[in-house]
């Protein structure tokens, strides 16, 4: 009883800050429609090829660690499950199921679900995060030109094409070094000529297909939401961003997305070892 | 404006709206197909449609995936060219 009132007083004071501070933007932030697709990056080292790196990212990516530390601290397992304990539980066990028809290998059952669940954690707080007025940063030609406060939503690590694309890779590298401890070096460069020996080309286009459309499918639900929610915003002054559309491009769709790519991580690796 | 600026504003415009406006074909037609057989098979089976449904929004949601390349392209040829 005494938490809940808490936690909605909490609500109430984040939901006053959040209004007092769109009445000022109505009334002093000329908004512009520029620097949509431009990122702040800061280069050091004299333009060498490794010199860049983008600091929203590093400090976004922190923080949605440091949320979830936050919301596992002091859960202790009890033997009748409380409510967060419950919740979690069915989705882990909803996962767990669809991991045992998947992976026909005993042994690597447990390593395939320990991954893809914490990308699917992962990726869930970073969209539900892409949902919610925050603090972001409008950059033109590569340079910092402004910090927003609560204009616009706070700043999403999936939106980044690096990191999608360093999360496909992974998952790609992991199902084939499951694939070779588990099979043997010669079976599975056996796998490549099956069942010819001239589908090889075929064989090697559809393994670096995958990562391909695994990670441009999150980046472009991502980042395509939020700059039509941002053109639509800026069309409405930024004075209340609509609610409904957040509701569906922030939360709906960045759910949607983070099961498939769990699920489709799965598959992938569930099918490498057979 | 002078005339070569303006050329490359028309190429932009022109390029982004076909992307976008062919690519956005293919994928609302697979959606609609995967839905009217989803409708067909609650129809014959009322108990299954939670299964149903989830099945549905997980195919729909890899059928998206090349109409998000084609808007992918649309930014990049609009705002990074």
């Amino acid at each position: 009883m005494y938490k809940e009132k808490k936690l909605k007083n909490i609500i109430i004071t984040v939901g006053i800050i959040y209004l007092i501070l769109a009445v000022l933007n109505l009334f002093f932030y000329d908004g512009s429609l520029e620097g949509i697709g431009d990122r702040w990056i800061l280069k050091f080292g004299d333009n060498f090829f490794l010199g860049q790196i983008n600091p929203m990212t590093l400090i976004m990516s922190l923080a949605v660690m440091g949320i979830f530390l936050l919301f596992i601290k002091g859960l202790k397992f009890e033997r009748i499950p409380g409510r967060k304990q419950s919740l979690i539980e069915m989705v882990l066990d909803y996962f767990w199921q669809l991991t045992d028809e998947t992976v026909p290998v005993q042994k690597y059952k447990k390593p395939t679900f320990v991954i893809s669940m914490t990308l699917f954690f992962y990726i869930l707080i970073s969209n539900v995060l892409s949902g919610i007025p925050g603090i972001s940063t409008t950059s033109v030609g590569g340079d910092l030109k402004a910090i927003n406060l609560f204009t616009d939503t706070w700043y999403t690590p999936t939106s980044d094409l690096n990191v999608n694309v360093v999360y496909a890779v992974m998952v790609l590298l992991v199902g084939h070094a499951f694939a070779i401890k588990s099979k043997g070096l010669k079976n599975w460069l056996k796998t490549f000529l099956s069942p010819t020996p001239l589908m090889l080309p075929m064989n090697i286009i559809g393994e670096i297909a995958k990562p391909v459309s695994h990670s441009l499918r999150l980046f472009g639900n991502i980042m395509g939401g939020g700059i039509l929610v941002f053109i639509l915003s800026y069309m409405l002054k930024y004075f209340v961003l609509p609610v409904v559309l957040w509701g569906f491009f922030g939360w709906f769709v960045g759910a949607i997305q983070a099961f498939v790519f769990a699920l489709l991580s799965i598959a992938y690796t569930g099918s490498l070892l057979e | 404006m002078d005339l070569s600026q303006a050329l490359v504003v028309l190429g932009k415009a022109i390029g982004a709206g076909l992307a976008m406006g062919i690519g956005a074909i293919g994928p609302g037609v697979g959606e609609g197909n995967i839905g009217a057989h989803a409708m067909d098979s609650i129809a014959r089976q009322p108990e299954m449609s939670g299964t149903i449904t989830t099945r549905m929004l997980l195919a729909m949601a890899v059928t998206e995936s090349t109409g998000l390349y084609s808007l992918v392209i649309a930014f990049i040829i609009l705002f990074a060219l």
